[in-house]
């Protein structure tokens, strides 16, 4: 049996993330985007109304969210502003190792303190020579006493200044292992904000670490396990991504429709021009077939099943589409897309990111090539 | 330290432009800030500084201003009383504060060693109070006729249109008025300032209240003035 209709409680969701976007986000998302400040205070009241964190385990304080609700929030947030909706998501990407491979003293030392007040935390992996490919990370964990001591440099590290701790990556020996880092352990220095081409709410900054000790019982799993718990973490976090670039697409679609209804040209209204029109069917049609790759992608985790493959088919597919929708939607505003005054040139500039972060669009496709690999036939 | 403060004045101005203002969006040909507020009930709204025509309409939170037509003729008052009479009090005020500020300093070097080595300033002090008042008296007295010229462009030349600025405006010129007036009678009756050697009565319970009444009265004068030459500044240039 298949159902596309949400429950009553994913209804409410959607209905109060859309009520906090409208409030919140939206109305300041051109503010923080010519900023550059991190949103703290949406963030609070974000944080107040339960829509951070959420998906932390019910044993630790969380609520255990599934990742198709996630999604449908998230989808919201990034409707108002794809930036700020990554300042509130951000944390889940490095929460998710601790729950995946955490002991109990990990999660309630790292996990519990944030339901309990507004903190950040941010997955410290990338590197300015390892992006896309994280088996080349060069930061190294060497083994003295009791203690690991770090040395390194992570690069594009969102929520990077504002993390309480890190969910580092590094080599030690031949193999990759995962720590958890307080951010205030000796050694640590967070450089300035990276002036990215969008997304400018979103803190994203270089963080080195300089003979930084760890000890042992930060480390996360075993020796050896962190580049398998580093990708898992990815099954989870990428329909989150697909619902992100979602978001811009909804967005580009509204104020597309919006301006096309109203403007006049040549004694008509703009969206009587087929060649406007249809780009809007385009885009609509295109939103619902990267809505229900998201969704697919998130139910299938949700239910325990093997996701990768439809993670990075979401992935791709989602930000693609909202680079195109944007890109159209100004389009459909003519000049004034191209102004700063309009919020089409924002969505441009923040839809790119989505090709690019947690894994490129091309790696991506690599991983449904990969599984494609192992099919004899494709049902 | 001077940055906090930048930061502090900045997130104050912030909170209370998001009160004030409400939703706001740039006008897509001036760039003037608007508020939503000021569209008329079809979602209407003529910018003040370009004359476009916007239509508005809010999606998902988002703003969206469409340009339907461009106000060209607009009626302009012959005499620019308006533009000519805003700098007067914006250029006579700030030296009356900064007079006060002065007399204040002097007022409270110590009666020995601290006045002597000032005496020339501290007997230049009778001058220096009546000059004060003066200035003060000129600013606020051509307050009010930048506040019923811009009144009367307000009515002809925006056709009385409802602005969130022209309100703001209004107010800052009311309180502007009414603060000045307690601060000329303040510095005309005596009890700020000694009759004779121009110093402020900072000795007396009574004195020190009215010295401080007095310069509190020209300090928020001096930060409703800004805003006011700001607010009248985004009038003219839009951003």
């Amino acid at each position: 049996m298949m159902d596309f209709s949400l429950s009553g409680t994913q209804r409410e969701l959607v209905e109060s993330a859309r009520e906090f976007t409208r409030e919140w986000i939206s109305p300041n998302a051109s503010t923080y985007d010519r900023s550059g400040e991190f949103p703290r205070d949406i963030c609070r009241e974000a944080f107040k109304r339960g829509f951070m964190n959420s998906h932390i385990p019910v044993e630790y304080g969380g609520k255990a969210q599934p990742v198709l609700d996630h999604c449908l929030a998230l989808e919201e947030f990034a409707t108002g502003c794809s930036g700020i909706a990554t300042a509130l998501d951000g944390n889940g990407l490095s929460q998710y190792p601790v729950i995946l491979a955490g002991t109990d003293e990990q999660k309630r030392r790292f996990l519990a303190p944030m339901i309990e007040e507004l903190m950040f935390s941010a997955y410290a992996v990338t590197e300015p020579e390892a992006g896309s490919d994280v088996a080349r990370v060069k930061t190294i964990a060497v083994k003295v006493g009791n203690d690991y001591v770090l040395n390194g440099v992570k690069w594009w590290i969102t929520n990077g200044s504002v993390a309480s701790w890190y969910f580092v990556l590094a080599r030690t020996g031949e193999s990759l292992t995962g720590f958890i880092v307080p951010a205030d352990s000796a050694g640590i220095v967070r450089g300035p904000k990276e002036i990215n081409l969008g997304q400018h709410a979103s803190n994203t900054v270089r963080v080195t670490f300089e003979d930084v000790k760890v000890p042992e019982r930060c480390r996360l799993g075993a020796e050896g396990e962190g580049f398998n718990i580093a990708m898992a973490t990815f099954n989870h976090t990428r329909p989150g991504v697909a619902a992100g670039a979602n978001g811009i697409t909804k967005a580009a679609l509204n104020i597309a429709l919006s301006y096309a209804k109203r403007r006049r040209t040549f004694d008509k209204k703009l969206i009587s021009n087929q060649g406007i029109s249809f780009k809007l069917a385009e885009m609509m049609t295109r939103l619902d077939a990267a809505r229900f790759l998201t969704y697919k992608a998130a139910w299938l985790y949700d239910h325990g099943e093997d996701n990768a493959r439809e993670a990075a088919e979401a992935k791709w597919f989602a930000a693609d589409v909202a680079m195109s929708a944007a890109i159209e939607c100004a389009q459909v505003l003519g000049g004034y897309g191209y102004t700063q005054e309009m919020p089409a040139e924002k969505l441009i500039r923040d839809a790119k990111i989505y090709q690019i972060y947690e894994g490129a669009t091309e790696i991506q496709k690599m991983i449904i090539v990969a599984k494609l690999l192992r099919m004899k036939e494709v049902h | 330290m001077f940055e906090d403060l930048r930061k502090v004045v900045t997130r104050a101005a912030d909170r209370f432009k998001r009160r004030f203002y409400g939703s706001t969006f740039r006008c897509p040909v001036c760039h003037l800030v608007l508020a939503a507020i000021d569209a008329d009930g079809n979602g209407l709204l003529v910018c003040p500084v370009c004359g476009a025509v916007l239509e508005i309409e809010q999606v998902y939170g988002h703003i969206v201003p469409v340009v339907l037509d461009m106000e060209i003729f607009r009626p302009q008052p012959k005499a620019r009383l308006h533009p000519v009479s805003t700098h007067l009090p914006i250029g006579l005020f700030p030296f009356a504060l900064l007079g006060a500020a002065v007399l204040f300093l002097v007022s409270l070097l110590p009666a020995g060693g601290g006045r002597l080595a000032l005496a020339g300033l501290v007997g230049g002090a009778p001058v220096l109070a009546d000059a004060t008042l003066v200035l003060l008296v000129l600013s606020v007295g051509f307050s009010a006729l930048t506040f019923a010229s811009g009144y009367r462009d307000w009515r002809v030349r925006y056709r009385g249109r409802p602005y969130r600025q022209i309100t703001l405006k209004i107010v800052c010129s009311a309180i502007f008025l009414a603060v000045g007036a307690i601060a000329i009678a303040l510095h005309a009756s005596g009890l700020v300032f000694a009759t004779g050697s121009g110093l402020m009565q900072l000795g007396s319970p009574l004195g020190l209240a009215a010295a401080l009444a007095y310069l509190g009265a020209l300090g928020t004068n001096m930060i409703v003035l800004a805003t006011l030459g700001h607010v009248g500044g985004t009038l003219v240039f839009g951003r």
